[in-house]
């Protein structure tokens, strides 16, 4: 088990690499470059000053030697200066990831619990009215624009009703608690909890029924085990699996719902920051944003695959 | 080398069957007799005529979809703007009908070009095993494995003029579709080119290809004459689930102001238009979602259907 | 070179499989060999059967001469020469699925003009019209060009398949078990056009079967392969008549014959095929073999004509 865990770190390491040289290229083909707001700010340079300038920082050298440059800095530990937020990028992704934690983090838990609901009721009487409705509900869930969710959210309970508040992540002006801080969560978390659960929900349901059509379900039902007794412990255990991997492997997608919820809600996380360096052409925090997350995504995958190897003893890891 | 006729022992004795309904028919039967699938086809022709009429529509009612009158600003419905005006004075109908024909455009012609690199992709991978297709696999994997939105946003902010295109170019409308088209292709080819390699697989096993290579027939013949035509269905199905799959990245990216840029309506970049407006008129947040909303779930509920005509055994129902 | 020479006047073999060995690695560093070592000659217009039980490497033996596989060792050589395209074209083989051989999506007549396109032989038309030719020399009315595999029986997509192999003109059709997935009543029409085929065309077969009744409807002559080599090789009638490996003796005794008593059941064979990962030392067939001595332990017998048998051939020590 630990040299698979291994061999797969390794891989994802390796792609990992790739991906930080292919992104590097990728942001410095964005607009301007890292001096660009400098010379703004200081027109009475000439050419000759910014030449030198750029000598100074590098930027005259071939792409791969500055990549190189870039990653020696930041294996160890030196990950620049983010000049959207004129704060060593370390300081800045901090926080941002203990937001997004958060917010995943609750919008998974919710997904999770309505999708395995839905998903296990529909599986009970495949083709019953309460079936179709599930399916037509998870349909609509998976077809449903995130963004349009959240204005029409937005719209009902904080323009509308005034419940909740429309954005930001906390009142201005601080003193407000937990509790305060909670409320701002509530609209973004449903927002993002809803636009997962219908993929899981169909999930849930497809792996149910296809386990509960197995023989052996057949055969525990025949030594006369009450269907609930079948239900709890053959099939949910069994269903249960690929389940978990699916969890593991949309972890990219709710990410990418994390990072329009947060743009939305004005909640300072992760996703936001990207957004935000982007669109600002943050050379360094996008690109150590972008590589974060997918470092995220990658061992999310890792995960799912040792959880499906520990989950069903069938599966070799060789 | 004309030869006798064989006679009586060799004659085949069982009759020649009628013939028999093809493949094909067989599964459209199974398509019709899917109500849910046909409603889904049905809504998406319905969006298609509403989309693609447009020029016609705006002719008929002599309105520009691009023509401001801010005298004329959040106007309710009326006889000349069916639903309203938005907040340039804009007629808000034929903008959705304009907007609803670029993003069905960027649907299908995404769809069209994902699944040709994916089937590429997967075929090569596929056919010639060994060092290629692992190379192959380990790019699709990295790929599958990435969050796709920030991907997407980075590639969508990228300086054109860097790669070297001209600057009238980028100026052009078309420069814009073109480009989204081309980032969206670049993450979208995986699931075809991964459902195209698993069939490859499977198919190069069968005797009509080992008879083909017994002859040893060119990698293409094998391709093209067996291959691909048995492994159509799986593209097809995945191919209509993409295009919902593509409205909704493009309608993503527009809403974040990196995809079809105004003035070019598209339902997207009118929901970010709307954002600001929630307020004082949430009826323009209202349509552009509702559209991408009905889009999307035809086009799911039709690929859906297909999936099951196709190979009923994949068991939704 | 070849063991069993036909009558000194017989004119020289068309095709000479020597010392023929197909290994496949399989994962682990461990070694597959299907086939270890087989000498064979076919001549023209001849019916050389290969028997033997699954796994015994007839399959591979026929796919190989086929072209499907590069010898690991040894050499197949088609008129002298070895590889080549007129190999490609000459030598063609039908499959034992009827319904894994046809392409489901191509019409019938592009299913038999498929070798011809492969091999630029003919124009368009040309083709077509060869496929109508010879759809009905199969026995096939000509409107069957029309329409699509999984229209027809599984006898009649084998006559489609035999068409199929006919186009260019082979002089050598390798036949993979063609009659083990179809019912026995079709299997006779079956067997009965691929001898009608062989008389008009001069057609030489490699019959691959485990079917010994079928094999001594059509055979001239026959080879009984075990674990990748052959175990002897002779006419048919001979062999029939007097079998010399125990082997092949017990395979004659398992045939079944309507009418026969108890009597004639013979010892059937202990055991089951060892696996070809892990041939046993010596002779392949000892541990199951009722003659098997010492020797048979440890040194491997090679193909050799039996005493007073000069036309015949056994790899026995105790060969009868």
């Amino acid at each position: 088990m630990t040299r698979f865990i291994i061999r797969r770190l390794g891989e994802a390491l390796i792609v990992l690499a790739v991906m930080s040289f292919v992104v590097y290229g990728l942001i410095n083909l964005m607009p301007g470059d890292p001096l660009d707001l400098m010379i703004a700010s200081n027109p009475g340079w000439t050419a000759a000053d910014i030449t030198k300038l750029r000598a100074i920082y590098g930027l005259d050298q071939p792409m791969v030697v500055r990549y190189w440059h870039w990653l020696t800095a930041a294996l160890q530990g030196d990950f620049g200066y983010s000049r959207v937020f004129t704060l060593p990028v370390t300081r800045v992704m901090g926080p941002a990831l203990l937001q997004t934690t958060k917010l995943m983090g609750l919008a998974f838990l919710c997904t999770l619990l309505v999708s395995l609901g839905f998903g296990i009721a529909a599986s009970l009487k495949p083709g019953s009215r309460l079936d179709r409705l599930i399916n037509f509900i998870a349909f609509a869930g998976i077809s449903l624009p995130v963004f349009w969710l959240a204005l029409l959210l937005i719209f009902v309970f904080a323009v509308w009703l005034g419940w909740l508040p429309a954005s930001g992540m906390g009142t201005i002006g601080g003193g407000g608690g937990f509790f305060d801080s909670l409320k701002y969560l509530v609209l973004p978390v449903i927002t993002l909890s809803l636009s997962q659960i219908g993929n899981l929900t169909r999930f849930t349901r497809a792996s149910m029924i296809e386990t509960m059509r197995m023989d052996y379900i057949r055969t525990a039902r025949a030594k006369g085990a009450g269907p609930a007794r079948v239900v709890w412990r053959h099939a949910l255990r069994n269903a249960l699996i690929p389940v978990v991997t699916v969890l593991a492997l949309n972890f990219g997608s709710l990410f990418s719902g994390a990072l329009i919820t947060e743009t939305m809600f004005g909640q300072r996380g992760m996703g936001k920051m990207i957004y935000d360096a982007v669109l600002g052409n943050d050379f360094n925090l996008a690109l150590i944003g972008l590589l974060f997350a997918s470092l995220l995504t990658l061992v999310a995958t890792i995960l799912a695959d040792i959880a499906y190897a520990v989950l069903d003893p069938r599966i070799s890891l060789s | 080398m004309t030869d006798l006729a064989i006679h009586d022992p060799v004659a085949a004795s069982e009759p020649l069957p009628q013939a028999a309904r093809s493949v094909w028919s067989l599964r459209w039967r199974r398509l019709r007799a899917n109500r849910v699938a046909m409603g889904g086809l049905v809504l998406l022709i319905i969006l298609m005529i509403f989309s693609f009429s447009a020029p016609l529509v705006g002719w008929a009612l002599g309105v520009d979809p691009n023509h401001t009158d801010l005298l004329a600003r959040f106007d309710g419905a009326s006889a000349e703007h069916w639903l309203g005006t938005d907040d340039a004075g804009r007629d808000v109908m034929l903008r959705l009908m304009v907007g609803g024909r670029i993003s069905l455009l960027v649907g299908f012609t995404g769809a069209l070009s994902s699944a040709l690199v994916g089937t590429v992709i997967g075929l090569v991978a596929g056919y010639y095993r060994g060092r290629i297709d692992s190379v192959l696999m380990r790019v699709t994997d990295g790929v599958i494995a990435l969050p796709l939105l920030p991907l997407l946003i980075v590639f969508a902010a990228i300086d054109l003029k860097k790669l070297g295109f001209s600057d009238a170019f980028m100026r052009s409308g078309d420069a814009n579709f073109y480009r989204i088209v081309v980032i969206i292709t670049l993450v979208q080819w995986t699931t075809v080119a991964r459902l195209v390699r698993a069939a490859t697989l499977s198919l190069l096993s069968r005797e009509y290809v080992l008879a083909a290579q017994a002859q040893g027939a060119s990698a293409r013949h094998i391709l093209l004459t067996h291959i691909l035509p048995n492994a159509v269905s799986p593209i097809i199905v995945a191919t209509t689930l993409a295009v919902g799959q593509i409205i909704l990245f493009e309608s993503v990216l527009s809403f974040l102001g990196l995809g079809i840029l105004p003035p070019t309506p598209s339902w997207g970049n009118m929901l970010n238009n709307a954002q600001e407006l929630v307020t004082a008129a949430p009826v323009l947040a209202f349509y552009p979602g509702a559209l991408i909303f009905a889009t999307v779930i035809a086009v799911n509920f039709f690929g859906d259907g297909l999936q099951n005509a196709f190979d009923p055994r994949s068991g939704t129902e | 070179m070849s063991v069993v020479a036909l009558s000194t006047a017989a004119p020289p073999p068309i095709l000479e499989l020597d010392k023929l060995e197909i290994s496949f690695p399989l994962e682990g560093g461990r070694i597959l060999r299907a086939v270890a070592g087989v000498d064979l000659t076919l001549a023209r217009g001849e019916t050389l059967a290969l028997v033997g039980e699954s796994g015994c490497g007839k399959t591979t033996l026929g796919r190989a001469v086929v072209g499907l596989y590069p010898p690991t060792a040894g050499s197949i050589r088609f008129h002298g020469q070895s590889g080549g395209t007129t190999a490609r074209r000459a030598i063609q083989m039908i499959f034992q699925d009827p319904y894994g051989s046809l392409n489901p999506r191509l019409p019938i007549g592009e299913v038999i003009a498929e070798p011809l396109k492969i091999h630029r032989i003919g124009s368009r038309a040309e083709r077509r019209e060869r496929a109508r030719e010879l759809i009905q020399q199969v026995g096939l009315p000509v409107d069957a060009l029309n329409r699509y595999p999984h229209q027809f029986s599984g006898g009649q997509r084998q006559r489609i398949a035999i068409a199929r192999a006919l186009a260019p003109e082979p002089e050598i059709i390798v036949a993979d078990e063609p009659l083990s997935a179809l019912d026995v009543s079709i299997q006779s029409q079956i067997l009965n056009l691929m001898a009608a085929l062989k008389e008009s065309r001069g057609l030489a077969y490699l019959f691959i079967s485990h079917d010994l009744a079928a094999v001594h409807h059509i055979a001239d002559r026959v080879a009984v392969m075990y674990l990748g080599r052959i175990v002897e090789l002779g006419r048919r009638d001979a062999l029939f008549a007097r079998p010399s490996h125990p082997y092949t003796q017990a395979l004659i005794q398992a045939i079944p014959r309507i009418g026969q008593g108890k009597r004639r059941r013979g010892r059937a064979i202990a055991g089951d095929v060892p696996s070809p990962l892990a041939p046993p030392p010596g002779c392949a067939f000892h541990p199951r073999c009722p003659k098997a001595q010492e020797i048979c332990r440890v040194e491997r017998p090679v193909l050799a004509s039996p005493a007073g048998r000069p036309d015949h051939a056994a790899a026995c020590h105790f060969a009868d």
